[in-house]
Protein backbone atom coordinates (compact mmCIF):
# COMPACT_ATOMS: atom_id res chain seq x y z
CA UNK A 1 0.00 0.00 0.00
CA UNK A 2 2.83 2.36 0.90
CA UNK A 3 4.50 1.60 -2.42
CA UNK A 4 1.26 2.35 -4.29
CA UNK A 5 0.92 5.62 -2.44
CA UNK A 6 4.49 6.59 -3.35
CA UNK A 7 3.94 5.67 -7.01
CA UNK A 8 0.75 7.71 -7.06
CA UNK A 9 2.56 10.72 -5.63
CA UNK A 10 5.50 10.43 -8.06
CA UNK A 11 3.24 9.97 -11.10
CA UNK A 12 1.03 12.88 -10.07
CA UNK A 13 3.99 15.18 -9.58
CA UNK A 14 5.94 14.17 -12.71
CA UNK A 15 2.94 14.11 -15.04
CA UNK A 16 1.41 17.25 -13.58
CA UNK A 17 4.77 19.02 -13.73
CA UNK A 18 5.31 18.10 -17.38
CA UNK A 19 1.86 19.40 -18.31
CA UNK A 20 2.26 22.64 -16.38
CA UNK A 21 5.64 23.20 -18.03
CA UNK A 22 4.36 22.36 -21.53
CA UNK A 23 1.43 24.72 -21.02
CA UNK A 24 3.48 27.66 -19.76
CA UNK A 25 5.93 27.42 -22.67
CA UNK A 26 2.98 27.67 -25.08
CA UNK A 27 1.22 30.49 -23.23
CA UNK A 28 4.38 32.58 -23.60
CA UNK A 29 4.44 32.14 -27.41
CA UNK A 30 0.82 31.78 -28.48
CA UNK A 31 1.39 32.71 -32.13
CA UNK A 32 4.23 30.22 -32.54
CA UNK A 33 2.04 27.51 -31.04
CA UNK A 34 -0.82 28.50 -33.35
CA UNK A 35 1.53 28.03 -36.29
CA UNK A 36 2.55 24.63 -34.89
CA UNK A 37 -1.08 23.55 -34.83
CA UNK A 38 -1.67 24.91 -38.33
CA UNK A 39 1.33 22.96 -39.62
CA UNK A 40 -0.45 19.68 -38.82
CA UNK A 41 -2.79 20.65 -41.70
CA UNK A 42 -5.78 19.24 -39.86
CA UNK A 43 -7.64 22.41 -38.90
CA UNK A 44 -7.89 25.86 -40.45
CA UNK A 45 -6.29 29.14 -39.52
CA UNK A 46 -9.05 30.35 -37.19
CA UNK A 47 -9.35 27.09 -35.26
CA UNK A 48 -5.56 26.88 -34.91
CA UNK A 49 -5.54 30.34 -33.35
CA UNK A 50 -8.31 29.56 -30.87
CA UNK A 51 -6.80 26.19 -29.93
CA UNK A 52 -3.47 27.93 -29.26
CA UNK A 53 -5.22 30.35 -26.91
CA UNK A 54 -7.10 27.75 -24.87
CA UNK A 55 -5.28 24.39 -25.07
CA UNK A 56 -2.20 25.49 -23.06
CA UNK A 57 -4.45 26.59 -20.18
CA UNK A 58 -6.16 23.24 -20.17
CA UNK A 59 -2.71 21.65 -19.80
CA UNK A 60 -1.64 24.04 -17.03
CA UNK A 61 -4.84 23.70 -15.00
CA UNK A 62 -5.10 19.91 -15.36
CA UNK A 63 -1.40 19.61 -14.40
CA UNK A 64 -1.77 21.92 -11.42
CA UNK A 65 -4.89 20.12 -10.15
CA UNK A 66 -3.07 16.80 -10.51
CA UNK A 67 -0.08 18.01 -8.48
CA UNK A 68 -2.31 19.57 -5.83
CA UNK A 69 -4.39 16.42 -5.60
CA UNK A 70 -7.58 18.44 -6.02
CA UNK A 71 -10.16 16.93 -8.42
CA UNK A 72 -7.48 14.31 -8.92
CA UNK A 73 -9.45 11.94 -11.11
CA UNK A 74 -10.92 14.74 -13.20
CA UNK A 75 -7.44 16.10 -13.81
CA UNK A 76 -6.11 12.62 -14.66
CA UNK A 77 -9.05 12.09 -17.01
CA UNK A 78 -8.36 15.40 -18.78
CA UNK A 79 -4.65 14.63 -19.15
CA UNK A 80 -5.26 11.04 -20.30
CA UNK A 81 -7.81 12.29 -22.83
CA UNK A 82 -5.34 14.87 -24.16
CA UNK A 83 -2.62 12.21 -24.42
CA UNK A 84 -4.88 9.82 -26.34
CA UNK A 85 -5.66 12.72 -28.69
CA UNK A 86 -1.93 13.59 -29.09
CA UNK A 87 -1.06 9.95 -29.85
CA UNK A 88 -3.80 9.60 -32.48
CA UNK A 89 -2.83 12.98 -33.96
CA UNK A 90 0.84 11.97 -34.21
CA UNK A 91 0.03 8.60 -35.81
CA UNK A 92 -2.37 10.20 -38.32
CA UNK A 93 0.23 12.85 -39.17
CA UNK A 94 2.90 10.17 -39.70
CA UNK A 95 0.51 8.15 -41.87
CA UNK A 96 -0.19 11.24 -43.99
CA UNK A 97 3.56 11.72 -44.42
CA UNK A 98 3.55 15.25 -43.03
CA UNK A 99 6.85 16.44 -41.62
CA UNK A 100 6.06 18.70 -38.69
CA UNK A 101 7.51 19.85 -35.38
CA UNK A 102 5.41 18.18 -32.70
CA UNK A 103 4.97 21.47 -30.82
CA UNK A 104 4.91 19.54 -27.55
CA UNK A 105 7.24 21.74 -25.51
CA UNK A 106 7.49 24.97 -27.49
CA UNK A 107 10.88 25.66 -29.02
CA UNK A 108 12.33 22.49 -27.42
CA UNK A 109 10.11 20.43 -29.70
CA UNK A 110 11.39 17.78 -32.00
CA UNK A 111 9.88 16.28 -35.11
CA UNK A 112 6.61 14.47 -34.74
CA UNK A 113 7.33 10.71 -34.87
CA UNK A 114 7.66 7.45 -32.96
CA UNK A 115 9.66 9.10 -30.16
CA UNK A 116 6.73 11.37 -29.42
CA UNK A 117 4.27 8.44 -29.55
CA UNK A 118 6.30 6.41 -27.01
CA UNK A 119 6.72 9.40 -24.70
CA UNK A 120 3.00 10.08 -24.82
CA UNK A 121 2.27 6.40 -24.17
CA UNK A 122 4.52 6.44 -21.09
CA UNK A 123 2.71 9.53 -19.82
CA UNK A 124 -0.65 7.94 -20.63
CA UNK A 125 0.23 4.94 -18.44
CA UNK A 126 0.98 7.31 -15.55
CA UNK A 127 -2.26 9.17 -16.21
CA UNK A 128 -4.33 5.97 -16.24
CA UNK A 129 -2.64 4.78 -13.02
CA UNK A 130 -3.66 8.00 -11.29
CA UNK A 131 -7.13 7.89 -12.83
CA UNK A 132 -7.80 4.30 -11.74
CA UNK A 133 -6.29 4.55 -8.24
CA UNK A 134 -9.05 4.47 -5.63
CA UNK A 135 -9.98 7.75 -4.02
CA UNK A 136 -9.94 8.16 -0.22
CA UNK A 137 -13.71 7.74 -0.09
CA UNK A 138 -13.51 4.46 -2.03
CA UNK A 139 -10.83 3.19 0.31
CA UNK A 140 -12.92 4.02 3.37
CA UNK A 141 -15.86 2.14 1.91
CA UNK A 142 -13.68 -0.83 1.04
CA UNK A 143 -12.22 -1.03 4.56
CA UNK A 144 -15.70 -0.71 6.11
CA UNK A 145 -16.82 -3.70 4.07
CA UNK A 146 -13.84 -5.67 5.32
CA UNK A 147 -14.69 -4.81 8.90
CA UNK A 148 -18.31 -5.78 8.51
CA UNK A 149 -17.76 -9.10 6.79
CA UNK A 150 -16.21 -11.12 9.66
CA UNK A 151 -19.10 -10.16 11.92
CA UNK A 152 -21.57 -11.67 9.46
CA UNK A 153 -19.95 -15.06 9.71
CA UNK A 154 -21.64 -17.47 12.09
CA UNK B 1 -21.85 4.87 -15.47
CA UNK B 2 -20.76 4.74 -11.82
CA UNK B 3 -20.98 7.74 -9.55
CA UNK B 4 -17.20 8.00 -9.44
CA UNK B 5 -16.90 8.08 -13.23
CA UNK B 6 -19.57 10.73 -13.49
CA UNK B 7 -17.79 12.77 -10.85
CA UNK B 8 -14.48 12.52 -12.72
CA UNK B 9 -16.22 13.61 -15.94
CA UNK B 10 -17.82 16.57 -14.18
CA UNK B 11 -14.42 17.59 -12.77
CA UNK B 12 -12.83 17.28 -16.22
CA UNK B 13 -15.56 19.48 -17.72
CA UNK B 14 -15.03 22.04 -14.97
CA UNK B 15 -11.28 22.05 -15.68
CA UNK B 16 -12.08 22.59 -19.37
CA UNK B 17 -14.36 25.52 -18.53
CA UNK B 18 -11.70 27.06 -16.27
CA UNK B 19 -9.20 26.62 -19.12
CA UNK B 20 -11.47 28.58 -21.46
CA UNK B 21 -11.84 31.37 -18.89
CA UNK B 22 -8.11 31.54 -18.17
CA UNK B 23 -7.19 31.54 -21.87
CA UNK B 24 -9.70 34.27 -22.66
CA UNK B 25 -8.62 36.37 -19.67
CA UNK B 26 -4.89 36.17 -20.32
CA UNK B 27 -5.06 36.69 -24.08
CA UNK B 28 -7.60 39.55 -24.23
CA UNK B 29 -5.32 41.71 -26.46
CA UNK B 30 -4.67 38.85 -28.91
CA UNK B 31 -8.35 37.89 -28.99
CA UNK B 32 -9.30 41.51 -29.70
CA UNK B 33 -6.93 41.58 -32.65
CA UNK B 34 -8.34 38.25 -33.83
CA UNK B 35 -11.90 39.61 -33.69
CA UNK B 36 -10.74 42.65 -35.68
CA UNK B 37 -9.64 40.27 -38.44
CA UNK B 38 -5.95 39.79 -37.75
CA UNK B 39 -4.21 36.36 -37.97
CA UNK B 40 -6.59 35.09 -40.67
CA UNK B 41 -3.81 34.57 -43.20
CA UNK B 42 -0.71 34.27 -41.07
CA UNK B 43 0.18 34.25 -37.40
CA UNK B 44 2.65 37.01 -37.97
CA UNK B 45 2.32 39.75 -35.37
CA UNK B 46 2.00 43.13 -37.11
CA UNK B 47 3.21 45.01 -34.07
CA UNK B 48 6.32 42.83 -33.80
CA UNK B 49 7.05 42.69 -37.52
CA UNK B 50 5.57 45.85 -39.07
CA UNK B 51 7.83 45.55 -42.11
CA UNK B 52 6.85 42.02 -43.10
CA UNK B 53 3.82 41.33 -45.27
CA UNK B 54 2.41 38.75 -47.64
CA UNK B 55 2.12 39.56 -51.33
CA UNK B 56 0.33 37.91 -54.24
CA UNK B 57 2.02 36.33 -57.24
CA UNK B 58 1.10 39.37 -59.36
CA UNK B 59 2.81 41.75 -56.94
CA UNK B 60 5.81 39.44 -56.82
CA UNK B 61 6.03 39.36 -60.60
CA UNK B 62 5.77 43.17 -60.82
CA UNK B 63 8.54 43.59 -58.24
CA UNK B 64 10.74 41.12 -60.12
CA UNK B 65 10.08 42.80 -63.49
CA UNK B 66 10.75 46.22 -61.97
CA UNK B 67 14.14 45.01 -60.83
CA UNK B 68 14.06 47.03 -57.63
CA UNK B 69 13.71 44.13 -55.20
CA UNK B 70 16.18 41.53 -54.01
CA UNK B 71 14.75 37.99 -54.14
CA UNK B 72 15.66 35.28 -51.62
CA UNK B 73 14.90 31.60 -52.08
CA UNK B 74 14.42 29.81 -48.75
CA UNK B 75 14.35 26.30 -50.22
CA UNK B 76 17.11 23.68 -49.88
CA UNK B 77 19.99 23.63 -52.35
CA UNK B 78 18.63 20.77 -54.53
CA UNK B 79 15.31 22.32 -55.53
CA UNK B 80 16.98 25.73 -55.83
CA UNK B 81 19.49 24.30 -58.31
CA UNK B 82 16.75 22.78 -60.43
CA UNK B 83 15.05 26.11 -60.88
CA UNK B 84 14.50 29.42 -59.10
CA UNK B 85 13.34 32.97 -59.71
CA UNK B 86 16.02 34.55 -61.94
CA UNK B 87 18.44 36.47 -59.79
CA UNK B 88 17.17 35.04 -56.50
CA UNK B 89 19.82 34.27 -53.89
CA UNK B 90 19.53 31.06 -51.93
CA UNK B 91 19.26 31.68 -48.22
CA UNK B 92 17.91 28.85 -46.05
CA UNK B 93 15.78 29.97 -43.12
CA UNK B 94 17.92 27.95 -40.68
CA UNK B 95 21.28 29.45 -41.72
CA UNK B 96 23.61 30.54 -38.92
CA UNK B 97 23.29 34.19 -37.89
CA UNK B 98 26.82 34.94 -39.08
CA UNK B 99 26.16 33.47 -42.53
CA UNK B 100 22.86 35.30 -42.86
CA UNK B 101 24.51 38.59 -41.90
CA UNK B 102 27.29 37.98 -44.43
CA UNK B 103 24.84 37.28 -47.28
CA UNK B 104 22.86 40.47 -46.69
CA UNK B 105 25.82 42.61 -45.67
CA UNK B 106 25.95 44.74 -48.79
CA UNK B 107 22.19 45.09 -49.18
CA UNK B 108 20.78 48.47 -48.18
CA UNK B 109 18.29 48.14 -45.33
CA UNK B 110 15.74 50.33 -47.16
CA UNK B 111 15.56 48.00 -50.14
CA UNK B 112 12.56 45.79 -50.80
CA UNK B 113 13.20 42.10 -50.23
CA UNK B 114 11.02 39.29 -51.54
CA UNK B 115 11.30 35.84 -49.99
CA UNK B 116 9.65 32.60 -51.04
CA UNK B 117 9.71 28.87 -50.30
CA UNK B 118 8.11 25.79 -51.91
CA UNK B 119 4.55 27.08 -51.73
CA UNK B 120 1.47 25.46 -50.25
CA UNK B 121 1.86 25.49 -46.49
CA UNK B 122 5.62 26.04 -46.40
CA UNK B 123 6.70 28.26 -43.54
CA UNK B 124 10.41 28.75 -44.18
CA UNK B 125 9.89 31.96 -46.18
CA UNK B 126 7.99 33.53 -43.31
CA UNK B 127 10.65 32.38 -40.88
CA UNK B 128 13.37 33.86 -43.09
CA UNK B 129 11.38 37.08 -43.46
CA UNK B 130 11.26 37.48 -39.68
CA UNK B 131 15.00 36.93 -39.43
CA UNK B 132 15.68 39.48 -42.18
CA UNK B 133 13.38 41.93 -40.41
CA UNK B 134 15.41 41.35 -37.25
CA UNK B 135 18.50 42.25 -39.29
CA UNK B 136 17.04 45.70 -39.82
CA UNK B 137 15.28 45.38 -43.17
CA UNK B 138 12.17 47.51 -43.24
CA UNK B 139 10.35 46.09 -46.25
CA UNK B 140 10.31 42.29 -46.43
CA UNK B 141 7.61 40.68 -48.56
CA UNK B 142 6.63 37.04 -48.53
CA UNK B 143 5.45 35.57 -51.81
CA UNK B 144 2.35 33.73 -50.62
CA UNK B 145 2.11 31.06 -53.34
CA UNK B 146 5.82 30.36 -53.23
CA UNK B 147 7.81 28.67 -55.96
CA UNK B 148 4.83 26.45 -56.87
CA UNK B 149 2.70 29.44 -57.90
CA UNK B 150 5.61 31.04 -59.76
CA UNK B 151 6.46 27.99 -61.85
CA UNK B 152 2.81 27.04 -62.46
CA UNK B 153 2.20 30.51 -63.87
CA UNK B 154 4.97 29.86 -66.37
CA UNK B 155 7.09 32.78 -65.19
CA UNK B 156 10.81 32.91 -66.07
CA UNK B 157 13.09 30.43 -64.33
CA UNK B 158 16.82 30.18 -63.88
CA UNK B 159 18.87 27.05 -63.17
CA UNK B 160 22.12 26.83 -61.22
CA UNK B 161 25.15 26.45 -63.52
CA UNK B 162 25.88 22.83 -62.55
CA UNK B 163 22.30 21.83 -63.31
CA UNK B 164 22.37 23.07 -66.91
Amino acid sequence: MIRNKAALFVFRTVLGGLFVYAGIVKVLEPLDFAQNIRNYRLVGQEFSFLAAIFLPWLEILAGAFLIAGVWRRGAALTISGLLVFFIVLTLVTMARGIDVDCGCFGSLSRKSGWGVVFEDLAMLLMGLYVLLSPTKKNKREASRELEVKPAEEP
Amino acid sequence: MSGETRKALRQALAIGALGLLAGAAVHVPLLKRFVRGEFRETFLSRSEYPGVRLITLQEGEDLWAGGGAVFFDARPEGPYGEGHVPGALRLAAEEEDAWLSAVVEGVHRERTLVVYCEGGDCQSSLHLAKRLHDQGFKDVRVLAGGWKAWTEAGLPEEKSRDQE
